[in-house]
């Protein structure tokens, strides 16, 4: 309780009003935006509370216009892109805006949760008329909503990554330059291989070794694609995309030249802190857990099954734990790009998620390190091939990652998450695990080999990963 | 005293031209501020802790000139920096700058042969002979020099072995470009006042010289001179490919100050025959101006260049205008329309005209942007024009156009500027900035980011790419880079020439804004496009004629 009294002081405190005077019944979602000159050093449980219920108030917030819903003159792309003519409607459910909302889709079992067919959403250039982005895989991508729960462990996860292939990659370079000759050196971090690279005397890189990973070593690992870097960068992507609320730190003068790029007569949609606290309260989502059947026939065949998805070789890219260092989540992160607040540019604030009563519970190895348990490498593969290719099924690449190469899905919450595959195109896991082709090809091979009953018993065990309502 | 009196009269002159600044409407601060909401670059002057102590220095004939190079000579892809003196000597600086931190040189004296480095005017570096090093092509008040570079910046005279006249004329400008089936560059030297012809220096502007190698030989041979008649002298020279067509022709920027019934200039340069100049009847439009400088950029990315010509007044930003055709080079001045006239000091109460010279379209606060500088300075002592004018720095706007923020980035010093080379010294993916100064210390910029109350934060993304080919024209001049990111296409050309007096070699920058990613597109000199590309922000590329992948480079930490 004094937790919350505090927060809401907190809240008090830390907001600025977004329309002076308005009453009570005003037809808008934000009444006042996140303060980010308030966030400072590591928060204490208190301003951490509050910053994650101002998060949590924006994440299931109905935008309206009032706020600046919409976006009238700007297209969804991720670089801000101005449209060639207003859309006649404020909703078009390819090109978005498509929802009022981010719990609208995020919302199975839970809020922050995953998303049904319904609620797929179109991943297309957004450089050209909203008239051409139609469902046509010619033109668009279309995906199943992905869930966020775990979301911080994750990011943490992926920073530490891109750090140690950052410094495996300085060390080749600095012993190539020493050496005088070329230094091969193996990308390997926590575990997961991203193939290798050759450091050559003058500083060049060879590149063509790497595996799953883009050129400049950062790995990402938002979106099916793994193409993200931050919650951040997915936050102000999304916000534009989906909703038309455009992030101050993207779409803001100091990029655009206009405060109101959308030409929606609101400027300043989304302050440094609302996107702080969305990425706060997106962080501090609980990781999935592993669900203990009250049924014991269930109990036994998930037992069989955990053996079997080692013995098939599930495990090899749905690794069952990766090892995280710390638990401090400094936001802004140290890998994006400009367009997204970086460290540098801000002060910016650190999120010790070891405040938070779940992280307690996750299970730590010798080093003290805590497990993730993700399931997941976080690393991309090819996943079709000539047979088994109903993974396949884009026609567009996405951001340099050609169109039947995916990063390994997080499967902690599986059971939980129906349907299955980028595009939800599968109402059983059992028919999900037979589209894994390409990299995943043997053990979906392997998988289709065992009789039935272990079959089974591999779904019982998949059923157990879930997200606790 | 004759130069004296040549001067007052000149100052008379100018008094009565009937310059657009004195009619233009004020830039008030007010409206400057407003339009400043893209990043301000904090340009941090550190050169003489750099180690730098370097001044232009000199009488009449080093009143222009002033020039500079940058370009990597040791092999470490750091550019390294030549800096031309006038009656100082000129001087080599090797750069050990910290990566991302301040800016370190060390003056290498015996880089440049003790006897030739007076009287130098200006300097443009450029491998002449195809063998992975960088040349030197030295420019002087007398006998112009071609130093053969060597490794770890050693520099010969090469003008016997080259079969190169050096001349004994006042060479105030160059440009050069490899032309289709030749083995070698050809090479174009702009000369000023001929100071030998009677009545000079008023109408005895001299010949500019125009230079094919000669074809079957295994080195360069220089020996067969075209002059470019008339000479309307030259402060700067460009091959540039105004029409699209793959066949560069040479713009000449002209000094009215000296000229009779002269102009502005447009040779055809056409492979294998004599280069003839543009004529009227070929719709190319007669501008004298001051012309102290040249720089091109394709500022609206439609494949045909603009020009910056700076020039004592209003600087001119010419574009291709409706009624031009492929054979018709029909210009017209949009600085006005474009914020780009820097007609006068923007700080400051001397308002007098400026006087415009060293010009450099880039992206010095990486918004994607171009701007564009330029170096100012008065003359000497001619009083009807500004004596404190302050170098620009005028920001590309979102919408187009141009805002200044000199004054804002800390380039607004009171010395008369004269050349400059723009490059990342630390390699940081950030502009910084020398700038040759006439009897005044060299200035160099370090570009520190985005201007902030407390100090400076982070700017946009970039790209830094390097290009290469083998055999003739190693390092692509005359290649177009495009950078395409979402609907945004960036374009430069890799060229020797323009500018004031002063040239760069090495990477070329491209500021992203907020694209993380880019697709790069290169067209060979040969005409040959590349595929694309694929590359991450924040990296310097390497790209070479027919590889499948760029690559990446990493300074040394």
């Amino acid at each position: 309780m004094m937790n919350r009294l505090s927060a809401i002081a907190l809240a008090v405190l830390c907001a600025s009003p977004a329309a002076a005077g308005d009453v009570p019944w005003a037809e808008r979602a934000i009444n006042s935006h996140v303060d980010q000159s308030k966030l400072t050093g590591t928060l204490d449980r208190a301003a951490l509370d509050a910053l994650i219920a101002s998060g949590e108030r924006l994440f299931g917030a109905k935008f309206t216009e009032l706020d600046g819903a919409g976006r009238k003159m700007a297209t969804q792309a991720i670089i801000p892109t101005k449209r060639k003519r207003p859309p006649d409607n404020i909703f078009q459910r390819i090109a978005g805006t498509e929802s009022n909302s981010c719990s609208s889709c995020h919302r199975e079992p839970v809020m922050g949760g995953a998303g049904d067919f319904t609620v797929n959403v179109f991943v297309n250039e957004g450089f050209t008329n909203a008239d051409f982005d139609t469902t046509d895989p010619q033109f668009s991508n279309e995906r199943n909503t992905n869930h966020l729960m775990g979301a911080g462990l994750v990011e943490l996860l992926a920073r530490e990554m891109t750090a140690d292939l950052h410094a495996i990659r300085k060390a080749a370079l600095h012993a190539a330059r020493q050496k005088g000759e070329p230094v091969t050196a193996a990308l390997e971090t926590k575990g997961v291989g991203f193939g290798r690279i050759t450091a050559l005397p003058d500083g060049i890189l060879d590149l063509h070794e790497i595996e799953g990973v883009d050129t400049d070593l950062v790995v990402r690992p938002f979106s099916q694609k793994g193409v993200m870097t931050s919650l951040r960068q997915f936050t102000i992507n999304a916000m534009n995309q989906h909703h038309g609320m455009e992030a101050e730190e993207r779409f803001g003068a100091r990029w655009t030249g206009e405060a109101d790029f959308d030409e929606d007569g609101h400027a300043h949609e989304l302050s440094d802190g609302d996107i702080s606290a969305l990425v706060a309260w997106q962080a501090s989502r609980p990781a999935p857990t592993v669900m203990q059947p009250a049924d014991a026939a269930w109990q036994a065949a998930a037992k069989q099954g955990s053996t079997a998805f080692d013995a098939i070789g599930c495990n090899s890219c749905h690794v069952r734990a990766l090892p995280l260092k710390s638990l401090d989540f400094a936001d802004p992160g140290p890998f994006d790009a400009a367009g997204t607040l970086r460290a540098g540019e801000i002060e910016g604030a650190v999120y010790d998620l070891s405040l938070l009563d779940w992280t307690k519970t996750l299970e730590r190895n010798d080093k003290g390190e805590v497990l993730v348990p993700l399931f997941g490498d976080l690393k991309r593969h090819v996943i079709t091939d000539r047979q088994v290719a109903a993974l396949g099924n884009e026609l567009l690449s996405q951001r340099f990652v050609e169109r039947n190469e995916f990063q390994t899905t997080e499967i902690w919450g599986i059971g939980s998450t129906a349907p299955y595959g980028h595009r939800g195109d599968f109402t059983t896991l059992d028919g999900v695990i037979r589209a894994h082709g390409g990299e995943a090809r043997a053990s979906r091979d392997a998988y289709i080999g065992l009789d039935d009953g272990a079959r089974s018993a591999l779904i019982a065990y998949l059923k157990t990963l879930v997200i606790e309502p | 005293m004759t130069n004296r009196i040549a001067f007052a009269l000149a100052a008379l002159l100018f008094a009565a031209a009937p310059l657009r600044a004195q009619n233009a409407p004020e830039q008030d601060a007010p409206d400057r501020d407003a339009e400043l909401t893209m990043d301000v670059p904090v340009m941090v002057e550190e050169a003489l802790a750099a180690g730098i102590d370097h001044q232009y220095t000199g009488p009449w004939e080093y009143f222009v000139g002033g020039g500079a190079a940058a370009f990597d000579c040791n092999g470490d892809r750091l550019p390294d920096l030549a800096i031309a003196g006038g009656t100082s000597p000129a001087s080599l600086y090797v750069n050990h700058s910290d990566i991302g931190g301040e800016l370190r040189f060390e003056e290498k004296p015996d880089a440049l042969p003790a006897n030739i480095r007076e009287k130098v005017t200006g300097l443009y570096p450029i491998d002449i002979d195809n063998d992975g090093h960088r040349d030197l092509v030295v420019l002087r008040v007398g006998e112009n020099i071609i130093l053969k570079g060597g490794p770890d910046c050693t520099f010969t005279e090469a003008n016997r072995a080259l079969a190169f006249d050096g001349g004994r004329a006042w060479s105030t400008a160059f440009a050069a470009t490899f032309e289709p089936g030749l083995p070698f560059p050809t090479l174009a030297f702009g000369n000023y006042v001929d100071r030998s012809a009677p009545g000079s220096p008023w109408g005895t502007c001299h010949d500019n010289v125009f230079i094919r190698p000669a074809q079957g030989k295994d080195t360069p041979d220089y020996s067969e001179q075209f002059p470019l008649s008339p000479g309307y002298c030259a402060l700067s020279m460009l091959f540039t490919d105004w029409n699209h067509t793959g066949e560069p022709d040479l713009r000449i920027t002209n000094d009215r100050q000296y000229y009779r019934d002269g102009e502005e200039q447009l040779w055809r340069i056409v492979p294998g025959k004599p280069p003839r100049p543009y004529r009227k009847s070929d719709g190319w439009r007669s501008v004298q101006i001051w012309g102290m400088g040249i720089a091109e950029a394709d500022l609206n990315a439609d494949g045909y260049p603009e020009y910056a010509l700076t020039s004592m007044g209003d600087t001119k930003l010419e574009t291709l205008d409706d009624e031009a055709e492929p054979d018709r080079p029909v210009y017209r001045d949009i600085a006005f329309d474009e914020g780009a006239t820097a007609h006068r000091p923007y700080t400051g109460d001397d308002l007098k005209p400026s006087t415009g010279w060293h010009a450099d379209f880039d992206d010095f606060n990486n918004d994607g942007r171009l701007d564009l500088f330029i170096a100012k300075g008065n003359v000497q002592q001619m009083q009807d024009f500004a004596s404190y004018d302050p170098d620009n720095m005028l920001l590309g706007k979102a919408g187009g156009g141009f805002v200044e923020a000199g004054d804002k980035a800390g380039i607004a010093l009171p010395r008369r500027g004269r050349g400059a080379a723009v490059a990342d010294f630390n390699m940081d993916g950030m502009l910084d900035l020398a700038v040759v100064n006439r009897e005044a210390p060299v200035s160099l910029f370090r570009n520190c980011g985005a201007k902030t109350e407390t100090g400076a934060r982070p700017m946009g993304n970039w790209l830094e790419i390097e290009l290469q080919q083998k055999g003739v024209n190693r390092d692509a001049i005359g290649a177009t880079v495009t950078v395409k990111s979402g609907n945004e296409t960036r374009t430069r050309k890799v060229h020797v020439g323009g500018g004031h007096a002063s040239g760069s070699a090495g990477f070329i920058h491209v500021g992203t804004g907020t694209a993380e990613r880019a697709q790069i597109r290169i067209q060979w000199p040969d005409g040959e496009w590349s595929a694309p590309y694929r590359v991450f922000a924040n990296n310097f590329v390497v790209i070479r004629k027919g590889s499948e992948q760029a690559q990446y480079w990493y300074p040394p930490e």
